[in-house]
């Protein structure tokens, strides 16, 4: 089960996070379960597989916002890092970007196993 | 338009969150639900049709700007060409500082970037914005004339004034457009309709006057008011603005008073008083749309207000003096004083002898002259009695009712009063009533003329001829004279010696069995040609103009002695 000390453990900001939930734990730690299931982690793996930049940046740029505010530092930098490259439709290869993100990801879901 | 009271209609303000991510919006409302009640829309179009439901008690709105179906971008712009939706309050909800500058251009109030600020920076902020905008919208609500969403009176003024004050120079018109006869409009069509010409009027002066420094208000019923740069002419203008009635099968007058290129001294209320002053001039000439002020205006509107003010003192001055004109019997081998009519002339301390054409007609629009007749009346009624007992000579004298008092109850009896007080009969006493009162309510003013006359009054009736009555009513009508309209003569005479027309009359008369006056006479040919066609009684410049009671003497001596 997904703890606060873990997601402290994790690199989460956890304060931050959990002053944006009015100190509500249960309710943090509910909305993080919800981030892992955000369809726009596949939305952004496919839309760059497609070459379909705006469609990918729009993606990145939805879970930049909701990774941000729920703190989750870890996973947030890459995500925030592959937003702006998106923005500027940067030809590149994204598949570093992809797999720190899947890889912190990972981490979290596993967190909660 | 978002009702401030509505507002609080729940207890608590409506906020709507929008936003497509889910975590988001429950991150806000979970902020946001102590104080506040919170709609939630996952897209841009879910939002605009939440908006839409809750126009009325929505208080803020906090709008993702990237959303699917519709960008929070297009729905600002959506909300801004809508008067009730503008004025619902936005805050922006974003990560991009470039989009932060964008939203506020576009309308927004504020924004809150992404990751969220501290809970309590969020709601100062929407609290500090709901604040805003309710004040501007109490401001708003009374800057604005409900039906139309044009300025107020007031407002109009104000920003008139502030325009004036940053363009001295500027070269402006004050007009007041008019509708002819609303209240005509409105009993016809019903209020709605009403309303509704009214703002179609309203949508196309602002359609006209779109340049900015033009300002245009309701200020009543069915008066716009507008400041704008000067123009030449407006009679294009009117012309457009009355095509607004064109579906509505009805002809929608407008018009215009204007006072061009307006004199900046002058204080706006004024500017505009006169603008009105052009506007009634042609209350009434429905071939003219456009009437511009000229001083001469000013001078007539004050003038006419200075002899109403100074009507009471003059009246207890005697300042009005009763004249007498002879009416001479022709019917025999030499014209014999039948009779007179007395007439008012205005004997001003500081204006001179001044011409009942100049106050009558003013007195008989306010009601003044029921007082100033009662007046002649009993002058008549005095001198009638002073003839009698200084000459020993009796003469009638015939006085002029005006059509408001046929409609007085008491007049049958104020008459008799007047005939007992001064110790005369009613017969000395003629009245003379116009053709165009009988005809205007015939039925209640013909009843009263029959009284008169069952208590003894002698009746003519005058103008005739001006008045319309039909050959059919005539017949039935309670008369003793038939009085020629003075036009009459003058025109039978100008053209060619015209004289049937008159001979119809005559003809009428003679079959009403009742004698015919022509008053106007002023040539010895009118005389003699009236004579012929067998006029009875004559009136005019050819005998004798009005003349003070002092001089009449001279006409009753003269038939004394033959």
């Amino acid at each position: 089960m997904l703890t606060i000390e873990a997601l402290k453990a994790y690199g989460a900001d956890v304060d931050d996070g959990l002053t944006r939930c009015m100190n509500n734990q249960a309710f943090y730690l509910k909305l993080i379960g919800k981030a892992l299931e955000d369809p726009n982690f596949k939305k952004l793996e496919d839309s760059i597989a497609a070459k379909d930049f705006d469609s990918a940046f729009e993606a990145a740029h939805s879970l930049k916002g909701v990774l941000g505010n729920l703190a989750l530092t870890p996973i947030y930098k890459p995500v925030f890092d592959i937003t702006e490259l998106l923005r500027a439709r940067t030809e590149m290869d994204y598949a570093p970007f992809l797999k720190e993100i899947s890889d912190k990801k990972a981490e979290l879901v596993a967190l909660g196993d | 338009m978002n009702n401030y009271s509505d507002a609080f209609a729940g207890g608590k303000r409506n906020i709507l969150v929008a936003d497509d991510e889910y975590i988001n919006r429950e991150m806000l409302e979970n902020i946001l639900s102590e104080e506040y009640d919170v709609l939630k829309a996952e897209d841009g179009e879910m939002a605009y049709e939440m908006i839409k439901q809750n126009r009325n008690t929505l208080s803020l709105i906090l709008l993702d700007l990237m959303m699917p179906k519709m960008s929070g971008l297009d729905l600002l712009a959506l909300l801004s060409e809508e008067p009730d939706l503008k004025s619902i309050p936005v805050i922006v909800l974003t990560s991009d500082q470039d989009s932060e500058v964008t939203s506020l251009k576009k309308g927004a109030y504020d924004f809150i970037p992404k990751p969220y600020p501290q809970p309590d920076v969020i709601k100062a902020r929407i609290s500090r914005s709901i604040e805003l905008a309710e004040d501007r919208q109490i401001i708003s609500a009374t800057e604005r004339d409900e039906l139309t969403g044009l300025y107020t009176i007031e407002y109009f003024y104000r920003y008139v004034n502030q325009f004036d004050k940053y363009y001295p120079n500027a070269d402006r018109d004050a007009i007041c457009f008019d509708v002819n006869h609303f209240h005509v409009l409105n009993e016809r069509f019903g209020m709605e309709k009403g309303d509704e010409i009214l703002k179609r009027i309203a949508g196309r002066l602002e359609e006209v006057f779109s340049d900015t420094g033009s300002f245009i208000c309701r200020k009543s019923a069915d008066t716009f008011l507008v400041y704008c740069a000067h123009r030449e002419d407006y009679s294009s203008i009117v012309d457009q603005i009355s095509e607004i009635g064109e579906d509505l099968h009805t002809a929608v007058k407008i018009r215009a008073g204007v006072y061009s290129s307006c004199d900046k001294k002058l204080d706006i209320h004024l500017r505009f008083d006169r603008a009105k002053i052009a506007a009634d001039k042609i209350r009434n000439k429905y071939s003219v749309s456009v009437s511009n002020f000229d001083e001469a205006l000013i001078d007539a509107e004050l003038f006419a207000e200075q002899l109403v003010d100074e009507f009471p003192k003059a009246l207890a001055e005697k300042q009005f003096m009763v004249y007498f004109q002879p009416k001479f019997d022709i019917r025999g081998d030499k014209p014999v004083l039948s009779s007179a009519e007395a007439l008012v002339r205005w004997s001003h301390p500081t204006l001179g002898m001044i011409s009942p054409g100049k106050f009558v007609p003013l007195f008989e629009e306010n009601g003044l002259i029921a007082k100033l007749d009662e007046y002649v009346w009993r002058r008549a009624a005095e001198k009638i009695a002073d003839w009698k007992e200084r000459l020993g000579i009796s003469v009638p004298v015939s006085v002029n009712l005006s059509r408001a008092e046929m409609y007085d109850p008491e007049l049958v009896d104020t008459m008799e009063q007047i005939v007992s007080d001064n110790g005369i009969s009613t017969g000395d006493l003629y009245l003379e009533i116009t053709e165009s009162a009988y005809v205007s309510d015939s039925d209640s003013i013909v009843n009263r003329v029959k009284m008169l006359r069952e208590h003894g009054f002698f009746i003519e009736m005058d103008d005739f001829g001006s008045g319309y009555s039909s050959l059919n009513m005539i017949s039935e009508l309670p008369l003793d004279a038939l009085k020629l309209d003075m036009m009459f003569i003058r025109t039978a005479f100008e053209k060619q010696n015209d004289t049937r027309m008159i001979s119809i009359v005559i003809d009428i008369a003679d079959y009403l069995g009742v004698p015919v006056i022509a008053e106007g006479v002023e040539t010895e040919e009118q005389y003699l040609a009236l004579k012929k066609l067998g006029c009875a009684i004559i009136q005019g410049y050819y005998f004798s103009k009005p003349v003070p009671a002092s001089d009449f003497d001279r006409f009753l001596l003269e038939k004394k002695g033959s």
